[in-house]
């Protein structure tokens, strides 16, 4: 089947996709990790998840080894700079724990990527939201 | 006889059964108690020449060829090769193992310090030493903890914990362990005999190499100096009834000492890596061990903050063994910068009468040194490698233009920062006289990244990565490489799609064993690399295999686990993305001809 779309109706979708780019842009406001993404909250459920499911490889404090790259400091700035905590959390939850990927319930891999803020000096403030457009709208910036 | 009478495992059957076990066990334990009064000291003769058909030594012997002088399994009936028993190990960690052969029993190490002997003709379980998890107190101990121990609840298959090689002697088995321990364990009971602490894990400090034995002292290198410390690597030796430092000698040169200025003006906390996370070799003649040290840290000239030489990184270090004095050095990388590692096996042969000592690290170059003063004799580079020039005549590496790393600049190189050499060691076979390499062939898109450099950072550097495909590899990630000694001459190459996953293995069968990560054990005909027999075992073929035989019946045992570096992690899962391993089902496997 062919479906010749006439000009009447491409304008319509496009002011469609306008309407509704517009509606999001307006529900989901630029922001950056340091604009408190993320409560108190979750960061302590996500350091017991970290404790549980990452510190093995990743180290107490973070740093990680020689096999696994460090989540804090200026470590972390290089690698994540200029991307969006949606890359972040899609990047541990489809690849973490190396040996069981994306087995961790949504909500825990939420958690540790708050606690990894927290532990990046990122202040706390709202609940992080698990939903992708609000996650792709948080940058990874350096102060 | 519950199987036989065909009736359902009911309720009787159980209490029989509970009946029964603690006889069964009295029975097993009284069996294992016959075997092991058989049990004969380990003596440094054995360990130089072992017994027909033992295996009392990672790599076979202290010239690690890895290479077994059986023949009964050869080139005309490998074809006919057969399970005999197969015992799971440990999946709590990562398993690269490399059994030993003693009177009859398979020793055998797993994750997380656990030790198992296993009667190495039918696999039954002799005793297995286990240890206590590490308490709450331990973990939360110190600034700067880290991964070095487990917290408790923590999940299976963690790759931590790996233990590649123990050591035999007198009645005791050596182990290193994970939070910077040594332990000696009673051969015939499996008891902890003595346990000597000789670095604080809480700094980083972990072994994942164990000991070997060297004129009467138990020589073992650290690893796990990634991070920035008032201290360095280090080698030491124990003594094997007390557990008693006898020396320790570091692998960085400190500032006061000669070769000090080769850090540049770096005080010693930021003087990082030269790990020792391979096991040695020995020379029971010139009586002199040869250990390899790793890279320095952080990888990048320009993250570490110094250009030069970096001794005593990315060396071979011949110790006498008595006082841990060095003889000689070859730094066969120096200044590395690109996590180019060459801490691997040191294969011991004498060609054409020269003592000499064969090494490849990570840029695929087979090094042949003099192994008596350390003099440059030959450098074969396999040709993969787009980093380095070598001046075949004094050694000397050049850096290629452009192939200086600067921070944030991206570089194309091969190998990638996996290396196309790795733990996995290769095998030396004095019928063909041809060295069996497992290559893995990779490249990459890297871009070095910067470092805190303050007490407790440091580390590797972080590296924004890209893998690809070697532009030579047609898509394969594994080679098999036979090279001739001394000439260096490709005698054959065989490649598949996984990596290989395993140590070679020679038998004077005429046979090379490997195995890769995709499950796949092969034999080939060392001669020509014809492949004469396969088989698919339960996960990843990864660790140390062996040839052994008891009351004439010659076996093959091969070391399957989880866990892992980049070899069996992102490269296969990118590189290869069909291909998938179990993500359990560590285990130890032994064929045998039918009988
Ligand atoms: C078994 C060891 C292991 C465990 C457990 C583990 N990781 Fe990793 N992680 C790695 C390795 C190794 C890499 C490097 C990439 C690779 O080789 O796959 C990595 C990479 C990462 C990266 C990407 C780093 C970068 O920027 O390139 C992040 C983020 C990460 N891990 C977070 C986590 C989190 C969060 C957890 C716990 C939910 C976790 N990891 C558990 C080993 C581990």
């Amino acid at each position: 089947m062919i479906i010749s779309m006439d000009s009447s109706l491409k304008k319509i979708t496009s002011l469609f996709t306008l309407l509704s780019l517009a509606a999001v842009s307006h529900a989901i406001e630029a922001q950056s990790v340091w604009d408190g993404v993320y409560s108190d909250a979750q960061a302590s459920r996500g350091e017991f998840i970290y404790r549980e499911a990452c510190l093995s490889c990743h180290g107490q404090d973070l740093g990680g080894n020689s096999n696994s790259p460090g989540l804090v400091g200026m470590g972390f700035m290089f690698l994540w700079e200029g991307k969006t905590l949606g890359e972040f959390f899609e990047k541990i939850r489809s690849e973490m724990p190396t040996d069981r990927p994306g087995q961790l319930p949504a909500k825990d891999y939420l958690n540790v990527v708050a606690y990894i803020l927290q532990e990046n000096a990122m202040p706390s403030g709202k609940e992080l939201s698990s939903s992708a457009a609000a996650l792709d709208a948080i940058a990874i910036s350096s102060k | 006889m519950m199987i036989k009478t065909a009736k359902p495992l009911g309720y009787s059957a159980i209490r029989a059964h509970s009946i029964l076990l603690p006889l069964a066990f009295l029975l097993s334990a009284s069996f294992s108690t016959a075997q092991i009064e058989d049990f004969a000291s380990v003596t440094d003769e054995m360990l130089i020449s072992p017994p027909t058909g033992e295996w009392l030594s990672w790599r076979g012997t202290p010239a690690a060829w890895g290479y077994s002088p059986l023949d009964q399994i050869n080139t005309n009936n490998v074809d006919q090769l057969q399970l005999k028993w197969s015992f799971a190990l440990d999946d709590t960690g990562a398993v690269q193992a490399a059994p030993l052969i003693h009177a009859g029993i398979m020793f055998i190490p797993s994750a997380r310090g656990v030790i198992q002997a296993l009667d190495a003709v039918s696999g039954d379980l002799l005793w297995e030493y286990r240890p206590a998890p590490p308490t709450e107190e331990f973990i939360n101990s110190g600034e700067g903890t880290r991964a070095a121990v487990l917290p408790p609840g923590a999940f299976a298959g963690v790759g931590r914990g790996v233990q590649k090689n123990i050591a035999l002697y007198g009645d005791m088995i050596y182990a290193a362990t994970e939070t910077a321990s040594i332990r000696a364990i009673d051969a015939r009971s499996g008891l902890l005999v003595w346990e000597t602490q000789v670095a604080d894990p809480t700094l980083g400090y972990f072994y994942t190499a164990g000991p070997i034995v060297a004129n009467g002292t138990l020589v073992t290198g650290i690893t796990g100096c990634d991070r920035y410390k008032e201290d360095v690597c280090f080698i030491t030796g124990h003594d094997p009834e007390t557990g008693e430092e006898k020396w320790r000698t570091s692998t960085v040169a400190r500032p006061e000492d000669p070769g000090g200025d080769t850090w540049g003006d770096l005080p010693l906390r930021f003087r990082a890596g030269s790990d020792a996370w391979v096991a040695g070799s020995y020379d029971p003649e010139a009586n002199l061990i040869y250990w390899g040290t790793s890279q320095a840290k952080p990888w990048a000239r320009a993250v570490r903050g110094s250009d030069g030489d970096a001794l005593y990184t990315n060396s071979t270090l011949a110790l006498n063994p008595d006082n841990g004095q060095m003889a000689w050095y070859f730094q066969h990388l120096p200044g590395e910068t690109h996590d180019m590692d060459e801490v691997f096996e040191n294969i011991l042969i004498d060609v054409d009468g020269r003592k000499s000592l064969f090494k490849m690290g990570k840029l695929g170059i087979l090094w042949q040194l003099d192994r008596e003063t350390g003099e440059f004799i030959k450098g074969t580079d396999i040709g993969y490698q787009t980093i380095v020039n070598l001046d075949p005549i004094t050694g000397k590496i050049s850096y290629r233009d452009g192939m200086i790393p600067r921070i944030g600049e991206e570089l194309n190189m091969c190998p990638s920062t996996s290396g196309f050499k790795s733990w996995r060691a290769m095998a030396y076979s004095p019928d063909t006289s041809a060295m069996y390499i497992p290559i893995t062939l990779n490249c990459e898109l890297a871009t070095f990244g910067p470092t805190e450099r303050q007490l407790g950072g440091g580390g590797t550097g972080p590296v924004r990565r890209v893998n690809y495909h070697h532009p030579e590899s047609d898509g394969n990630l594994g080679e098999l490489l036979a090279l001739n000694i001394p000439s260096g001459e490709v005698k054959w190459r065989y490649r598949t799609r996984a990596p290989f996953n395993t140590a070679a293995l020679t038998t004077a069968g005429g046979l090379v064993f490997i195995g890769d990560w995709n499950r796949t054990m092969s034999a080939l005909d060392a001669e020509n690399g014809d492949v004469l027999w396969q088989v698919r075992l339960a996960t990843s073929n990864q660790g140390f295999p062996i040839s052994y035989s008891v009351d004439g019946t010659q076996y093959i045992a091969m070391p399957v686990g989880t866990g892992g570096a980049s070899w069996s992690g992102s490269l296969p899962n990118e590189l290869a993305p069909e291909l998938h391993r179990p993500r359990n089902g560590s285990s130890i496997n032994v064929f045998a001809l039918p009988e």
